[in-house]
């Protein structure tokens, strides 16, 4: 069975070969591995894992931004990006930038600034055509569950005005909220309508919003079914309109807002991350009829590259998992450097054994 | 003379609602609340209220980030009338994100229920080196100096700001309360940090018995 009929089959609650098996991976762990992975860049390709993500979508509300400085002193560069965040760079080190300052921390400039330049038009050059009919094509060949990929609403808008404006805003103007998941959900819709019926359809839609942190959502579950769910309604509408399942992904502890997503349509919840407070087994008691898994495998535990560690964590999860037909193995967030291959090639032919039917 | 007022005050933090909390306000001293009655009675006990709410997930960030906005409204509002009653802070903390941390969500409510709690707070930002914190001790004499971290990878830098106050010589003149999402009780311990709060409203209280003890 190819991974790309599994992933497939899983989804639809359909007998399978064994548990699905699909992993992400930090930055440098490519680099760190380089001898080992003996030239293979591709790392879905090298662990032959079931799923092939391509992310094809810019929605920046200023295409033609690039970053322009508008402060420098000896060690760090000060600029805009397509957004109008300002944000602050250390000319010498790598490293995520530190967001200095939003443009749009409220309506007026979301008014003023960004929707017009969302709703300008232009959507094919926020499409990378090219990029996702390759990754389709090398998908198809290796028989992998190809999807498309893209942040949803809630995570659009923190690229636009930071968390700490969204949340207060969230609070004190609901109807600017709104108005945001209104246009960046349309947009989502009318960009993959746009590729899909040029490039061809995907297997499936993954969409990234980040909804939780440690312990606790960013909001209540009343929030989420006033301002986001409508967003997330929407996209996950028209992935279904077209046969399409959907996975989500979110950080932190979301367990309160699983009712949401599910009213939403999400098929699949990835990433149920353990050290935030999420609970495997638990969610698969309370929601297993209607969800399908991926995720909640304590990363902790693979990068104590102790086999006896991993046997643990795998013996207390893949059983109880498996026998719900919905699960896809898979840490709880990524993959660090500091992982041994051979202890993560160890980890992924355990899963297997242990997740066959 | 009507107690309500205060109650009103507490609430209308709690709901974040800055013009109320003007309007209380200006009730208030018109009515011949002191104003220290008023950021005691009033609009500290909602924040403090609110934070319990905020530990127990009955509200979320989004509530406390406007609370904090009202609260804030309403301390200005009473800052002259404060200063002369000769009320002051309870005492000063020093606070920031460590080095090669740019996280400041958390910080920035931990530094909100400070200031809700009578706190002067002097806040040096995300990314800030060790030096910096000695530089803001020897300049402002915090009782406390607290430190967020949110990555594994910048942790050690809290570490890093307790080894630079020891070669100071400022480490026995200040406390140190360490915080953050990978941070634990026992890593506190380690580090010789004096405590550790799993949230914001915690940070609050256990930054007052700091200063009381
Ligand atoms: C929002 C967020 C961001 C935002 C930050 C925005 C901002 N202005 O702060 C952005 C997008 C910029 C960001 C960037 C990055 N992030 Co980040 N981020 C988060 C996220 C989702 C939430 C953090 C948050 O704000 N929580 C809400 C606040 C209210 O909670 P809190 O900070 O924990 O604070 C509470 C308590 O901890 C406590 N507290 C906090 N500080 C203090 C201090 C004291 C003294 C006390 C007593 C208490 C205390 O009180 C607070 C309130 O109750 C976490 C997920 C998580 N699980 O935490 C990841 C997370 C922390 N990020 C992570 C990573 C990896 C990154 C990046 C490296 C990603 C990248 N590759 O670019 C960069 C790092 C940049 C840098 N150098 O710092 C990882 C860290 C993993 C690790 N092993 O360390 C996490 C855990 C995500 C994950 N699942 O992997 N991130």
């Amino acid at each position: 069975m190819t991974g790309k009929e599994r992933i497939a089959r899983i989804l639809r609650r359909e007998p399978v070969d064994r548990i699905g098996i699909h992993e992400h991976f930090w930055g440098d762990t490519a680099k760190g591995w380089k001898d080992y992975l003996n030239g293979e860049g591709n790392l879905e390709r090298f662990w032959d894992l079931d799923v092939c993500e391509c992310w094809p979508l810019n929605l920046v509300a200023d295409l033609d931004a690039g970053s322009v400085i508008v402060a420098e002193d000896e060690n760090t560069a000060t600029y805009y990006d397509g957004n109008r965040a300002t944000l602050r760079k250390h000319k010498f080190k790598d490293g995520t930038p530190e967001h200095v300052d939003f443009f749009v921390k409220d309506r007026e400039n979301w008014e003023a600034w960004a929707k017009p330049l969302l709703l300008a038009g232009a959507l094919d050059r926020r499409i990378n055509y090219a990029a996702y009919e390759q990754s389709r094509q090398i998908a198809n060949e290796d028989g992998r569950y190809f999807v498309l990929s893209g942040v949803n609403v809630f995570e659009l808008m923190t690229y636009l005005c930071g968390h700490e404006n969204l949340l207060a805003g969230m609070a004190l103007d609901p109807e600017w909220v709104a108005d945001m998941v209104d246009v960046y959900s349309r947009m989502i819709v009318e960009a993959q309508t746009r590729l899909i019926e040029k490039s061809g359809l995907p297997d499936g839609i993954w969409f990234y919003d980040d909804l939780g942190y440690k312990e606790h959502p960013f909001l209540s579950p009343g929030m989420y079914d006033e301002l986001v769910l409508p967003g997330h309604k929407r996209t996950m509408d028209f992935a279904h309109a077209l046969g399409l399942p959907v996975i989500l992904h979110s950080c932190g502890f979301v367990e309160p807002l699983v009712p949401g997503f599910i009213e939403a349509g999400v098929d699949c919840l990835q990433v149920i991350e353990i050290k935030a407070g999420m609970d495997l087994l638990k969610l698969q008691r309370l929601y297993g009829d209607k969800l399908c898994f991926m995720g909640g495998i304590d990363a902790r535990v693979i990068c104590s590259n102790d086999k006896a560690l991993i046997d643990a964590e795998l013996e207390a999860k893949i059983p109880v998992m498996k026998q719900g037909g919905n699960f896809i193995i898979h840490s709880d967030h990524s993959v660090p450097p500091t992982v041994k291959p051979e202890i993560f090639r160890y980890y992924l032919e355990r899963a297997a054994a242990l997740g066959k039917y | 003379m009507s107690t309500e007022i205060l109650a009103n005050l507490s609430l209308a933090v709690q709901k974040g609602r800055a013009k109320d909390v003007e309007a209380l306000i200006a009730q208030g001293l018109a009515e011949d609340f002191t104003a220290q009655q008023l950021l005691e009675d009033g609009l500290l006990t909602g924040m403090n209220l609110l934070g319990v709410r905020f530990k127990n997930n009955e509200v979320f960030v989004p509530e406390v980030l406007i609370a904090a906005r009202a609260l804030n409204k309403g301390t200005l509002l009473l800052k002259t009338q404060l200063v002369e009653e000769g009320v002051k802070p309870i005492g000063t903390v020093v606070i920031g994100t460590v080095q090669g941390d740019l996280h400041d969500i958390g910080k920035n409510l931990v530094r909100m229920m400070l200031e809700g709690s009578g706190f002067q707070v002097i806040d040096l930002g995300v990314d800030v080196a060790p030096e910096t914190f000695v530089e803001a001790v020897r300049e402002h004499k915090p009782q406390i100096v607290a430190l967020s971290a949110l990555l594994t990878t910048t942790m050690g830098s809290q570490r890093g700001v307790i080894e630079a106050l020891e070669g100071a010589g400022l480490r026995g003149t200040v406390k140190v309360m360490i915080g953050g999402a990978p941070i634990t009780e026992a890593y506190a311990n380690e580090i010789g940090a004096d405590a550790y709060t799993a949230d914001a409203a915690s940070a609050a209280q256990m930054a007052k018995s700091l200063v009381a003890a």
